[in-house]
């Protein structure tokens, strides 16, 4: 599709026209952590950040919900959410997230929740520069092609505009005003000349994937899991945080009148105790030793399988919200380590 | 659709404590009433000044014990309930009152507070013969457990409306660390400072995390805890292992104990 320039200086009118469109929410700083907030002035903004502690997942699949209530006559379903929700600032690797739980959730058998939410969410994406807990390269997620309706890349003096949707395209139209189709030979050369300053950036270097699946699969019995299961501490961070991940628990919960409920939906971790308990008191998983695993293998091992991509987009927020340093970084290096002490190898 | 034929007959009892989960129940506001109409509530000191207690099917129980008196008392309850309910992390773990069980013996406590005889005066001879704290669990079959300092009334409701409806209550343990990130926090951990989130049970929606505040464990323990790692943790960002473990000791009451010795 189209791609626009637009100066710096007619950003903050950008801003103001994005959100006629519907609610906007952007990176906001709050002490020592980074959040997508509800945006009233432009100044609340800030774009230099690396990431937010959840990803765009708590638009999609908010941590808690409602999806329907009951009383003694019948139950009436919670979908619509009408509102139109804009994010501004995404990143490539939370945008390639937002694709993964697509295909999710709106595959085969969609889910109505998270389709209504998906329909009314406008992704601007937002180029960013990495720190070294960014693993995109490695992942194969620095670059992103769809899945955003808008995507603004800061160069010194201007934003490149790339329009991904229709909805993205009616966004340009609307701010035609604001807009250049001026993109010269200069344009492209500095365009590249940043894209290589980005590349060169990334520090950290992940064990290869194009292995990983078979790495996983040649270390399942090694003593590496007990290790990790002998440190973690259950907490379900790692997964809350990943932007990818989605496992889900539902409870239906009674009013005090214990006239009439609704049935709730929170977001779940296979890592905490009974996550794998089934009817009949049976938990395939008592230890931590095999949830972690689990996490692991179905993250690095079976969506290659499935999907021919890790479940991992390098986000690195594992890397840096576990507190007991038990990551996609340290965990692969680890199996790597197991199999092969050569460098030549591993990369 | 679920139906129920009778309201059930429910007590609420209380025996050592600060009797904050009583008044949490009194305190739900909008949703007070409805505790008094959706079933028979036949004992409930804190509320009613009329009490009968022949036969209740669901005792929720606050308070540890800590005489012989409320020992008796308690068996009894345990003899005329079907469902009985540890209310609050003093009948669950045995609260704050149990800290010191392992420090000094009951009769050197005894004695630091009421002097060399170590007896207590006659006139408190109306409350029974003194016992170390201890919580529920440790003297009758607990079917369900609702911790909290005080609990809180997200938590209780649905656990407790579930049980008036002749219904199973979800048992799934979580520890604060997950409602901390539903709430989308950083955590302090990462930042040295002391928090005890992985090792508390959930159910208080992260609310000391973030108000910028660390938890210090009053919801009890988290079933799926584990304490080595966390003392280690604990010791990575400056405290001493003594520190680490009266820490995890404040809330933890007869649980830490267990976990500390390996049970």
């Amino acid at each position: 599709m189209k791609t626009y320039k637009m100066v710096k200086s007619a950003f903050p009118d950008f801003i103001e026209l994005i959100k006629t469109k519907g609610k906007l929410f952007g990176p906001v700083k709050q002490k020592s952590k980074y959040s997508f907030e509800e945006i009233s002035d432009v100044k609340d903004l800030d774009f230099d950040y690396q990431r937010t502690v959840l990803g765009v997942k708590k638009f999609l699949t908010p941590p808690k919900y409602k999806t329907l209530t009951f009383n003694k006559e019948g139950t009436k379903d919670i979908i619509d959410e009408p509102e139109t929700n804009i994010v501004i600032g995404v990143h490539p690797c939370d945008i390639h997230a937002v694709k993964i739980l697509d295909r999710l959730f709106l595959g085969n058998i969609k889910d109505p929740y998270y389709a209504s939410r998906r329909e009314n969410l406008t992704i601007i994406g937002h180029s960013c520069l990495p720190d070294d807990k960014c693993l995109c390269q490695s992942t194969g997620t620095d670059m992103v092609e769809d899945g955003f309706d808008l995507f603004l890349t800061e160069l010194d003096d201007y934003y490149l505009v790339w329009v991904g949707s229709d909805k993205g395209l009616a966004l340009t139209i609307a701010a035609s005003d604001l807009l250049s189709e001026d993109i010269s030979d200069e344009t492209i050369r500095e365009y590249v000349r940043w894209q290589q300053k980005r590349s060169s950036m990334f520090k950290t270097v992940m064990p290869s994937f194009k292995y990983m699946a078979d790495i996983i699969t040649l270390n399942y019995d090694s003593e590496i899991w007990e290790q990790f299961g002998e440190k973690c501490l259950s907490c379900g961070t790692c997964s809350l945080v990943c932007p990818t991940c989605n496992c889900f628990n539902v409870d239906d919960k009674i009013l005090m009148n214990a006239e009439e409920g609704f049935r709730e939906r929170m977001l779940d971790s296979c890592t905490l105790p009974y996550y794998s308990m089934v009817a009949g008191d049976h938990d395939f998983r008592p230890d931590r030793t095999t949830r972690l695993k689990l996490y692991y293998t179905h993250k690095l091992k079976e969506y290659i399988g499935r999907w021919g991509q890790p479940g991992c987009v390098g986000c690195g927020r594992c890397v840096t919200y576990c507190p007991v340093d038990i990551n996609v970084l340290t965990v692969s290096e680890a199996l790597f380590g197991e199999v092969c002490e050569t460098k030549e190898v591993c990369e | 659709m679920w139906k129920r034929d009778k309201k059930p007959v429910v007590g609420v009892f209380g025996f050592s404590g600060c009797a904050g989960d009583q008044l949490a129940i009194l305190h739900m506001e909008d949703s007070t009433i409805d505790f008094f109409t959706s079933a028979d509530i036949k004992f409930f000191h804190m509320a009613q000044s009329h009490q009968e207690v022949p036969k209740v099917d669901i005792a929720l129980v606050e308070g540890s014990i800590n005489t012989e008196r409320q020992l008796k008392e308690l068996k009894e309850i345990r003899e005329m309930a079907d469902v009985v309910v540890a209310l609050g992390t003093c009948a669950c773990y045995g609260g704050i009152q149990y800290l010191g069980e392992d420090v000094k013996t009951f009769k050197e406590r005894m004695k630091y507070v009421y002097g060399e005889s170590g007896e207590v005066p006659e006139f408190l001879d109306l409350v029974g013969k003194p016992r170390p704290a201890q919580p529920i669990s440790e003297y009758i079959d607990v079917d369900i457990m609702i911790p909290g300092c005080p609990i809180s009334a997200e938590n209780f409701v649905p656990i407790y409306t579930k049980l008036i409806s002749g219904l199973l209550p979800q048992k799934y343990p979580m520890p604060v660390c997950v409602e901390c990130k539903y709430e989308g926090n950083d955590c302090f951990l990462l930042h040295g400072k002391y928090c005890l989130g992985p090792v508390t049970s959930a159910g208080c929606n992260a609310i000391c995390p973030s108000m910028d505040i660390s938890c210090v464990g009053c919801f009890g323990t988290y079933e799926g805890a584990n304490y080595p790692s966390m003392i280690n943790k604990l010791k990575e960002i400056g405290l001493t292992e003594e520190e680490a473990i009266r820490k995890l000791k404040l809330f933890g009451g007869n649980k830490i104990e267990q976990a500390l010795k390996g049970d």
